[in-house]
């Protein structure tokens, strides 16, 4: 039943580009690039309990990354992209090291100052990002041929997403999985089954910050203009949220997250000046009543109307 | 740059750098107690300030309220605003889960809703200036300029301070305070009542950003997003140990003057950098923050 419903899933997802227009897909393209940023907050957050607040800044650095090894190097984008992620978590390891020597909450902090920072650098290394006037991102390229539209990127936007989909559920069944799993629980009971808790607490960061700065890669071969602004701390908090509607902690909610939050904060676009108010009350509202997301809430209400 | 000229910024960045750095000794002092009491870093913290900054601009401004009265009903809006978002709202998560992740959450979703609900209202959208009470004629205290309202605003915020450490060092409510911070069973079982010091304690802390907001407004253009100051905030309690009352009182001073030398030597533009670079730097040299013991990690 399962199986089953995963491949009518995936096989409406390949046929998708040839029965719908050019905006579908470029909405497919972005609603995939969510997908791999919430997998990567679902494993800081949602597997190991820690506190990232600089989804976006990675995100960016994965973009810029992405820019500079087209244009500057001419590297292939299978190699753009490992680049994004290793530039990503290389930084996450840096700042994770230092914030995670005392208290669980410096990641927060310092991510949060983080993504602050990178903002300014993002709009003041202009040879890099183009300062205030934006990048043109240039078209990515596979054995010499340049994707120049969103129909071009989408099975490649696709593999990536499904590849990385399948990397988070191998992690999270795997001993580091457990571990991840363990600490956010109790870090005294892990500490007591040898596992090694800080070490831990690292690698989930890093590892979201590879997810965050593989993202940006994908958003560069279909895209072809960033500016700083969409690289703020507005961004993170859109990621947290799809993550909460989801449901926090499980792989499935941080998925469903992203595709349904993504299509309602594409119709908020419509109203900018309620997005805040929108986003801000989500938070609450399901942190207050339904910690575990909206399609465990709708489960469990299902069935004690059954019962009733 | 020759020794004078240095000599000249050296004070007039200590000076000024005192004066800003009394306003985020106090953010960071309403941070800090809410911390050590719950175990939640309020991310709302520069969004209550910013929203009670709107509130003082409302009562003062539009409604032409006078001063002395204006002043007591920010403080206590925003007393009531937190007490009430920790009574209904928190109260309410921590019974549906008791991650504390969801409880920070749901403190980034209340800096979200204040930010666009004073959008809303349409006070947010031009820039204002907050009108300042006290004259900013200048005054010379040694080679540095400071004006009146300057000397107001670190006065004000050294007796808030004062005030709040006698009541926590020295009241029933203080040593009630503290004793949940230590050991919230224990606390309960000798009859202290959990629920009432959580609120109290949240609607001190909003009453504090409340101060702040009318300390630090005249001095800068009111925009919806000046709760970011709460970087500083954060900066400065992450200096003092991020549990130490003291300790974040001399951080929010230590990164007051540390930003106004950045601005005068090296460059205003690199402002924005200083807290993120402030908070590596601590966490480098002295992870445990000036006055921070070790930290204890709490038992199953």
């Amino acid at each position: 039943m399962r199986i089953l419903g995963l491949l009518a899933a995936l096989a409406g997802l390949i046929v998708l580009p040839l029965v719908s227009t050019g905006y579908v897909v470029y909405l497919a393209n972005l609603l995939l690039t969510f997908t791999v940023l919430c997998l990567g907050m679902h494993i800081v957050i949602g597997e190991a309990g820690q506190f990232s607040l600089a989804q976006a800044a990675f995100f960016g650095i994965g973009i810029y990354t992405s820019g500079l090894a087209n244009t500057a190097f001419g590297w292939p984008f299978p190699l753009s992209v490992l680049a994004s992620g290793l530039v990503a978590a290389l930084v996450g390891l840096c700042i994770g090291t230092l914030a995670l020597r005392m208290r669980d909450i410096y990641l927060a902090l310092a991510t949060f100052a983080f993504g602050e920072a990178m903002q300014w650098v993002f709009l003041s290394w202009t040879s890099v990002t183009g300062g205030p006037n934006g990048l043109r991102i240039p078209p990515a390229t596979l054995f010499g041929l340049e994707i120049v539209s969103d129909r071009q990127a989408y099975p490649v936007v696709l593999a990536i997403t499904l590849l990385m989909i399948w990397a988070t559920v191998l992690i999270a069944r795997s001993r580091l999985g457990r571990a991840f799993r363990a600490v956010r629980e109790s870090e005294v009971a892990a500490l007591a089954m040898g596992v090694p808790v800080r070490t831990t607490k690292l690698v989930a960061f890093a590892l979201s910050a590879f997810f965050a700065g593989v993202a940006g890669a994908m958003f560069a071969i279909y895209s072809t203009y960033i500016h700083p602004d969409s690289l703020g701390f507005q961004t993170t908090i859109l990621v947290l949220t799809m993550v909460v509607v989801g449901g926090l902690g499980s792989i499935s909610g941080a998925i469903g997250g992203a595709i349904v939050f993504g299509l309602i904060s594409e119709l908020l676009r419509q109203a900018p000046s309620y997005q805040e108010i929108i986003y801000g009350l989500i938070l609450i509202i399901f942190m207050m009543f339904a910690p575990r997301g909206l399609f465990a809430f709708i489960g469990d209400n299902l069935k004690r109307f059954a019962r009733a | 740059m020759d020794l004078q000229l240095a000599l000249l910024f050296l004070q007039q960045g200590v000076a000024s750098g005192l004066v800003v750095g009394s306003v985020y000794a106090l953010l960071a002092l309403a941070i800090v107690i809410i911390f050590r009491t719950s175990e939640v870093p309020n991310f709302a913290q520069g969004e209550m300030l910013m929203a009670a900054g709107y509130v003082a601009l409302y009562l003062f401004v539009f409604r032409a309220m006078p001063v002395w009265a204006a002043i007591p009903m920010t403080i206590v809006v925003a007393f009531a605003g937190a007490a009430l978002f920790r009574r209904v709202v928190l109260t309410q998560v921590a019974h549906a889960s008791g991650s504390p992740v969801n409880l920070v959450i749901a403190t980034l979703g209340l800096s979200y809703v204040l930010k666009g609900l004073v959008r809303q209202t349409g006070f947010g959208d031009t820039p204002r200036s907050f009108p300042a009470l006290v004259s900013t004629d200048s005054i010379m205290i040694g080679q540095a300029s400071v004006t009146r309202l300057d000397l107001a605003i670190l006065g004000t915020a050294v007796i808030v301070m004062a005030a709040f450490f006698w009541m926590f060092g020295y009241t029933k409510l203080g040593r009630a305070m503290r004793s949940v911070g230590m050991n919230p069973k224990a606390a309960q079982l000798v009859g202290v009542n959990l629920n009432r010091i959580h609120t109290t304690i949240w609607g001190l802390s909003g009453a504090i950003s409340a101060i702040a907001a009318l300390l630090i407004s005249p001095k800068l253009l009111m925009t919806a997003d000046m709760g970011s100051v709460v970087t500083l905030g954060f900066a400065a309690a992450i200096v003092g140990g991020f549990a130490s009352l003291p300790g974040a009182v001399v951080g929010g001073f230590i990164i007051g003057i540390v930003e106004q030398l950045v601005g005068l030597f090296v460059s205003s533009r690199a402002i924005t950098l200083a807290p993120f670079l402030a908070i590596m730097l601590v966490l480098i040299l002295r992870p445990q923050g000036l006055f921070g013991g070790r930290v204890v990690i709490k038992k199953v």
